[in-house]
């Protein structure tokens, strides 16, 4: 008798319901001699991709179908089917499945998945009525079903009808079946033996074919556990809220349990058998042939016609990437042009080989619609090592300027198609979505999808939903649960101190106990789907009977596939990530244009000039992309890029890996003259010429790789990615031993650099990454440096970076950037650039600013503008009493209302004619109160113009004072959390001029070891791990000239522990040190509050007097 | 029916189906083939822990229904067995 084969299995991807990962399922099942098994998850084939992988693997065939919600004629549920796609029908069987979970899907995304009976029965059933219904799959009707629950009553006959009445729509041959399950329950209930032995009858009687399931959710009884707290978050209830599952049955039970039950169920031996052979028989025909029926592996990509393409894919290629080297490479000497032509040989020949010329003239495709579109592009990681995708437009890197590899990106020893990675605006990504959609069609495009896991967070949650613990109490919990997966929750409470009171509550709290368990329970187990952040799946027309969709976040369908699924299916994905830097700097090149009509190719920059790079050494980076933190700041201090291959080496530099490796200081040493680059052997000096003898890069090891044992770099790749599993990485030491003594390297040389590479997994960067990073991040340096005011409008407006805002705001004020106050007339919701009467530039404060605004309010307000007076604005812009006063403090009314308006900080004086300034903000604050106290704002209404009962024009009430200063610099901070009108620092600045505090501005300038005294507002507090183990905290400050970076060892640390962290406005006294030619930090002595010291002080200074 | 709760002394075979028991000094003798099935228990109330390779035992119990004849006396029983520390009492007489 052949190995019994489970029909019915979910697994952890019929989300809050199953339990075991799909892999683990047909291990188990192989190892209990199956020679098949089937997944059959809730509402999709979340987990079909690695169920068939996995089973591919085992050498078992691997059988998909679905579970899912039914409803009648009359659209009410009438219990749940699994679909069991048929094999071997070249697809038909697995198209099915797909098309029809996306019908079921469609209802919405919050809306239960479900299929009319009608609807099902069409899908399963091919052909008419003439040629004969075919089936492509197989309907096996749960016992949780209205005849499941007659046939426990008495009244036989209803349950037959009901059983007749799904019998009625499926005539083809094959297209239903009766599902035999028990759970062992209490006999007479659902899911025991007695019912499972009355269905039998009653499908016997209807002569519907029987299998046997054991409607598997769980590989062991222990996992029972699981699914109960699973159940509860299904539900949102806790445990003893609902009615749980009946028992720990449903398990993977092997052969002999599953013929026991058979026999218990039927009681007569034969039937038993029968029962058996059916099931063996649906099983059979279930057999998927991956690549027949699932187009397993095999490359699918957007038709020929669809592309444009009429003749060979490749020569197109060829002809296309010919054509434009005259583009990328105008006036090319002749021995340039022979480097050129002789590598993109080179790169044509592996891609032709590969058969992926249409894979690349469809990336090609996208690109050239993004640029068409007017959006930034621009590559990310491996891909801007090929030429191809630079003369494609697809990258905007020069990898033979750059001197990059395109065997890191692509190799005939990989045959899987390459990720290809485009960075374009983040604003406008949906947008490139809905382009995509309507240039391939929807039949052939779909987004990716990605599943989350419970971690930490979300698992204590979860489980304390399950327990019935109360929401402030599990909240303390799950806040405290950081940086350690939820499987290990028992072992983190003795050693996390913030987790000192569940430690201690685990003593002799039971329930605290059992939070602890599940939580560990939970831990990974796919939790929800949504939508990836950037991946698109293309494929050919064939796509939507490839992948069942579903609605997404957008409008637009979304696979039920993740990234993991995309490769093994065959489909072409691409990662088109929205950047907010992009959008920033395409902010920043409109608005230049904008105001002064000037035309800016960024993508066409000299990479050499030497303002951009002197602006970047003066450590002043904030806002540029990727090196604008502290450590890259630092690290810009001592290194001092001077060429673009300097930021591709500055980027890769800081990373965990070579800061830990202790790489960064060797390469400083070498770079500025106190140390000699050591190389291992001269021939390895041209390879890490760049980095002084460092290996930084993936493309070191390659080449180090082929130099050595002359493996060819396509091979020396393969190498670098197998070192990562330690099961490889012996057979490699002993080819490059070897190989490389063949070649008459020394013992000595092997050994040093052998030990240099072994270790390179954890630290390595990709240089054609670092390249394509750096490119964004010369361009932006490249507008800071000599379009400051319009880049630092591009970064109010789209806010790339890691600071407040107001430190963008300190850093405009530093940059000698115009920053003109809100006014209701000029503000939008973007910060526009506007001209000044004296031809000078400014950043005009956006409305988005305000804090207490909602979006409706804003577009009022702007689409109503201009406002001619007060009075005027309070009619049309209809602002909420809180948003008008709000704007008046602000200074936002200033203008309409005739006040004299002046501009803080550097920034110029912009206001009104002096003549015509006749009121103050304590005016106009005074006439909002009047109309805030007018209790139904007067309609406006064309057709009846007089406003009799309060005169809005002209009566401005006089007599009220200018605020403070002061007191408008608390209001900003207060309503737009920027301090506008002048540093916030600067209401301090009597008492720092007493103290002879150093300004940031002036601390490179000072000898190492002085003694200062530092203060600002706190930008960053920083903890990185420390190769001794002790906590280091770093703190930047910003004193409006600049950032200020301390560091506070033990001691320091000790003696201001209570302003460490918290205090924002912050004294710091300590010592120089410095780091480099341009870098300078503080080591921190001692800190205060600055608010505090203030009024100390503020006291003394009345005492005095 | 009625609710007993009371620990008996059982007798099973080798497949570890019951066939007899001792209860209030009277000896049952099994009739029929036992059915046997599984109940849920509320963990979350009864349990000290939960965690992962604890057992079903935690979950479910093994109940027994068989039909015993005593001195001509034949009755439903129901008998819970506590698969750990192997157990048995008697739940419910069904008359």
């Amino acid at each position: 008798m052949s190995q019994f084969t489970h029909l019915h299995v979910a697994s952890a991807y019929s989300g809050h319901y199953g339990v075991t990962r799909p892999e683990y399922l047909a291990e188990a099942a192989t190892a209990m001699g199956a020679s098949a098994l089937a997944i059959t998850d809730r509402n999709g084939l979340y987990g079909a991709v690695k169920h068939i992988g996995a089973c591919l693997k085992l050498g078992i065939d691997p059988i998909v179908g679905v579970e899912i919600a039914v409803l009648d004629d009359l659209a009410q549920p009438i219990g749940r089917a699994t679909v069991l796609a048929h094999g071997h029908n070249r697809g038909a069987g697995w198209s099915t499945l797909c098309r029809l979970i996306s019908v079921a899907q469609k209802h919405g995304k919050n809306q239960p998945t479900r299929l009319t009976i009608q609807q099902l029965a069409a899908l399963v059933q091919q052909g008419d009525s003439e040629t004969g219904l075919v089936a492509t799959a197989t309907v096996v009707l749960s016992p949780d079903n209205p005849f499941g629950r007659l046939a426990l009553g008495s009244n036989r006959q209803s349950a037959l009808a009901a059983l007749e009445s799904w019998k009625q729509h499926f005539v083809a041959h094959g297209s239903l079946a009766v599902e035999i399950v028990s759970w062992l329950t209490e006999p007479g209930t659902i899911w025991s033996t007695t019912q499972a032995s009355r269905i039998l009858d009653l499908a016997d009687t209807l002569k519907i074919p029987t299998v046997l399931t054991n409607a598997v959710r769980y590989l062991t009884p222990d996992d029972a556990l699981t699914a109960d707290v699973l159940d509860a978050a299904r539900f949102l209830e806790p445990l003893g809220q609902f009615e749980p599952q009946p028992n720990a049955q449903a398990w993977l039970k092997p052969h002999d349990q599953m013929v026991a039950l058979a026999k218990e169920i039927c009681v007569e031996y034969k039937r038993a058998q029968k029962l058996l052979d059916t099931t063996a028989a649906l099983a059979n025909r279930c057999r998927l042939e991956p690549v027949s029926d699932c187009g397993w592996g095999v490359p699918k990509t957007p038709e020929k016609s669809i592309l444009g393409i009429t003749g060979n894919p490749f020569e197109l290629l060829w002809q296309k990437a010919h054509e434009a080297i005259e583009w990328r490479y105008p006036n090319i000497s002749q021995s340039k042009l022979q480097d050129v032509q002789h590598r993109l040989a080179k790169e044509l020949m592996t891609i032709h080989k590969l058969e992926f010329a249409t894979y690349f003239l469809t990336v090609a495709d996208v690109a050239q619609m993004i640029r068409d579109m007017k959006i930034r592009t621009a590559a990310r990681g491996s891909g801007a090592g090929s030429l191809v995708n630079y003369l494609l437009g697809i990258s905007g890197v020069d990898p033979i300027e750059h001197d990059l590899l395109f065997e890191r990106f692509l190799s005939v020893e990989r045959t899987s198609l390459p990720d290809i990675d485009i960075d374009v605006e983040s604003a406008r990504r949906h947008e490139i979505y809905r382009a995509i959609f309507k240039r391939y069609g929807a039949n052939r495009v779909t987004l990716l999808s990605m599943q989350s896991t419970y971690r930490g967070r979300g698992a204590v949650r979860d489980s304390g939903l399950a327990l019935g613990f109360e929401d402030d109490e599990i909240d303390e919990i799950a806040k405290s649960v950081w940086r350690f997966s939820a499987g290990s929750f028992r072992a983190a409470t003795s050693m996390k101190p913030e987790l000192a009171k569940v430690a201690q509550a685990l003593e002799n709290d039971r329930k605290m106990n059992l939070l602890v368990d599940i939580t560990e329970r939970l831990d990974r187990l796919p939790r929800h789907i949504s939508m990836h952040p950037c991946g698109v799946i293309l494929g050919d027309a064939t796509l939507l009977d490839l992948t069942p969709v579903e609605p997404s976040g957008l409008d637009l369908p979304m696979s039920q596939f993740d990234k993991d699924d995309i490769d093994p299916m065959g489909l072409l994905k691409l990662d088109v990530l929205g950047v907010r830097m992009q959008s920033s700097m395409a902010y920043a090149v409109r608005e230049i244009e904008r105001v002064r009509g000037e035309r800016i190719d960024l993508d066409a920059i000299p990479l050499d000039d030497p303002d951009t790079f002197k602006g970047i050494r003066t450590t002043n980076t904030l806002g540029i992309f990727q090196i604008e933190s502290p450590g890259q700041r630092e690290l810009t201090g001592k290194h001092q890029p001077t060429v673009f291959n300097d930021l591709t080496i500055q980027i890769s530099l800081f990373r965990p890996g070579p800061m830990k490796g202790n790489m960064i200081a060797p390469y400083l040493d070498s770079r500025h003259g106190f140390a000699k680059p050591k190389y291992p052997h001269p021939h390895l000096e041209p390879i890490l010429r760049e980095t002084f003898g460092v290996v930084i890069f993936h493309e070191h090891v390659i080449r180090i790789f082929n130099q050595m044992t002359k493996c060819g770099l396509a091979k020396g790749d393969e190498f670098r990615r197998s070192m990562e599993n330690p099961r490889v990485k012996p057979q490699i030491e002993k080819f490059f031993r070897e190989e490389s003594a063949k070649n008459g390297y020394s013992e000595a040389v092997i050994q040093e650099v052998w030990s240099t590479v072994e270790g390179f997994s954890s630290f390595g960067f990709c240089k054609a990454h670092g390249a394509a990073f750096a490119m964004p991040t010369y361009q932006s340096a490249w507008l800071k440096t000599h379009y400051p005011t319009e880049f630092v409008a591009g970064l109010f407006t789209h806010d790339p970076g890691m600071y407040p805002r107001r430190l963008l705001l300190a850093e405009a004020r530093r940059l000698g950037v115009n920053i003109l106050p809100l006014d209701v007339n000029k503000s939008t919701d973007e910060y526009l650039v506007e001209k000044l009467p004296d031809g000078g530039l400014a950043v005009r404060l956006a409305l988005t600013e305000l804090q207490s605004v909602s979006t409706t309010e804003i577009k009022r307000i702007i689409k109503n503008a201009p406002y001619a007076d007060l009075g005027d604005f309070y009619l049309r812009a209809e602002p909420s009493r809180r948003t008008l006063e709000n704007l008046g403090l602000v200074g936002a009314l200033d203008a309409i209302s005739g006040v004299a308006g002046t501009v803080g900080g550097t920034s110029k004086a912009i206001g009104q004619d002096p003549d015509s300034a006749r009121a103050t903000r304590g005016d106009v604050m005074a006439k909002i109160r009047q109309l805030n106290a007018v209790k139904k704002r007067p309609k406006l209404d064309p057709e009846q113009p007089a406003l009799d009962f309060i005169d809005l024009s002209d009566s401005m009430p006089t007599g009220s004072p200018e605020p403070s200063l002061e007191n408008k610099v608390q209001n900003e901070l207060r309503i737009l959390k920027l301090d506008v009108s002048q540093h916030v620092i600067e209401l301090y600045r009597p008492m720092l001029d007493e103290m002879g505090v150093v300004q940031a501005s002036e601390l490179a300038s000072l000898r190492n070891k002085t003694e200062v005294l530092i203060v600002g507002v706190r930008v960053a507090t920083q903890t990185p791990p420390m190769r001794s183990g002790k906590r280091v905290v770093f703190v930047s400050l910003d004193d409006g000239t600049g950032c200020s970076d301390a560091t506070f060892f033990d001691e320091a640390q000790r003696r201001c522990s209570h302003v460490l962290f918290n205090t924002r406005l912050m004294l710091i006294a300590g010592k120089t040190r410095r780091t480099g030619v341009r870098g300078v930090s503080v080591m921190a002595e001692n800190a205060w509050d600055l608010k505090e010291l203030y009024k100390q002080w503020q006291q003394q200074k009345a005492v005095a007097s | 029916m009625t609710r007993v709760d009371e620990t008996v002394l059982v007798s099973v075979n080798q497949a570890g189906e019951p066939i007899g028991f001792r209860w209030r000094e009277q000896c049952f003798l099994v009739m029929n083939r036992p059915v046997r099935w599984f109940a849920r228990k509320e963990w979350w109330v009864e349990s000290a822990r939960a965690q992962r390779g604890i057992g079903a035992g935690v979950l479910e119990t093994e109940m027994w229904r068989i039909t015993a004849n005593c001195e001509g006396q034949v009755m439903q029983f129901e008998l819970v067995h506590q698969v750990i520390g192997n157990f048995w009492k008697l739940a419910r007489v069904f008359s």
